[in-house]
């Protein structure tokens, strides 16, 4: 049920903004004084709809999302998962109409802020304008990697290089920490996020468990060997922007 | 639902399905299994000319109910000397 955010639990993303630039406590203000209104979602509900027109944008403030893009047959892509303190859908201030869906992998939370309140925000700071573009080019950056693994890399690899990027993510929020972090999704949530039929999924991970870098057990995984990951999935970690410079 | 098992071999490495999949029928499970067929097919750069990948679908009692496999045949074709066990003879 939509709520007003009284106290803005927006901590996840000044974090990620400030991993990347600056952000002065001006800026932080403005951020925590967007009006927004606070929904909790079901694992399986719909944060954005697939040719919606929405007038706000959503931000994750806890729990697994997910892009998603639905065939008529049936099968679906999972285009990129979304963590706590990801503008997910800073996307529709701009695409207007919705290519695509945003969907709860798990029981989540999200804060959705009024277009009118992005632009008062982008107009009072051009930085902090740059700091959102930045996050949508930084999804841009995680979909080349994504292209690449489904097109180019061993299954091993393509599993091994997303287990990577999730922890260095979510490790850059603090929520994963000594090789840890919590995954809650499915099998088949997986499949579809790797592009791979059911089987093949689970093959890849019996595989992946069989080379002693990561385990995976119940919603948890940990890697064991970062670097052993790292080398087996050729992963690179340039492309998620982990680096604070001036933009 | 009834659950299915389905167990995949790539001619190297072998998947025991030891979680199953709850599904409608025999025939999604069947779906499911050949499915995986071409996903392994394309991750295995064979190092021989002959190879088999291989499903099977196994029912809650452990019955083997449905099996598939795809079958690489490759071979150097040299005029005249190529034997049609060595592998496909096409003239293309």
């Amino acid at each position: 049920m939509p709520q007003d955010v009284t106290v803005p639990k927006l901590q996840f993303l000044v974090r990620s903004l400030a991993l990347r630039d600056e952000v002065t406590p001006e800026e932080q203000a403005l951020i925590e004084g967007m009006t927004m209104r606070r929904r909790l979602l079901r694992k399986g509900e719909e944060l954005v709809a697939q040719h919606s027109q929405p007038s706000e944008s959503c931000i994750v403030l806890s729990g697994f999302t997910a892009r998603e893009v639905l065939l008529d047959d049936g099968k679906r892509q999972i285009t990129a998962l979304h963590i706590p303190g990801d503008f997910v859908d800073l996307h529709a201030f701009l695409l207007k109409v919705m290519d695509h869906s945003v969907v709860a992998l798990t029981d989540c939370e999200a804060a959705y802020v009024p277009h009118r309140e992005l632009l008062r925000v982008i107009e009072r700071s051009a930085h902090l304008g740059r700091l959102l573009w930045l996050s949508t080019v930084i999804d841009g950056a995680i979909q080349r990697a994504w292209i690449t693994s489904s097109g180019r890399r061993a299954a091993t690899a393509h599993l091994g290089h997303l287990i990577c990027e999730l922890y260095l993510r979510l490790h850059a929020v603090d929520l994963a920490r000594d090789g840890s972090f919590a995954f809650p999704v499915t099998q088949v949530e997986l499949a579809d996020a790797l592009g791979f039929s059911l089987v093949h999924a689970n093959r890849t991970l019996q595989e992946l468990r069989a080379t002693g870098f990561v385990r995976w057990k119940g919603s948890t995984i940990t890697i064991v060997d970062f670097d052993g990951l790292a080398a087996l999935s050729q992963f690179d970690p340039t492309y998620l922007n982990l680096v604070k410079l001036p933009r | 639902m009834p659950r299915y098992f389905i167990d995949s071999s790539d001619g190297n490495f072998s998947h025991i399905d030891s979680e199953g999949v709850e599904l409608t029928g025999a025939a999604d499970a069947r779906h499911l299994a050949l499915d995986a067929l071409p996903d392994m097919v394309r991750e295995v750069l064979p190092d021989g000319d002959s190879r088999e990948f291989a499903v099977c679908v196994r029912d809650e009692l452990g019955k083997v109910i449905y099996s598939a496999s795809l079958t690489l045949a490759g071979g150097w074709r040299e005029d005249g000397k190529a034997e049609p066990q060595d592998g496909p003879l096409l003239d293309l």
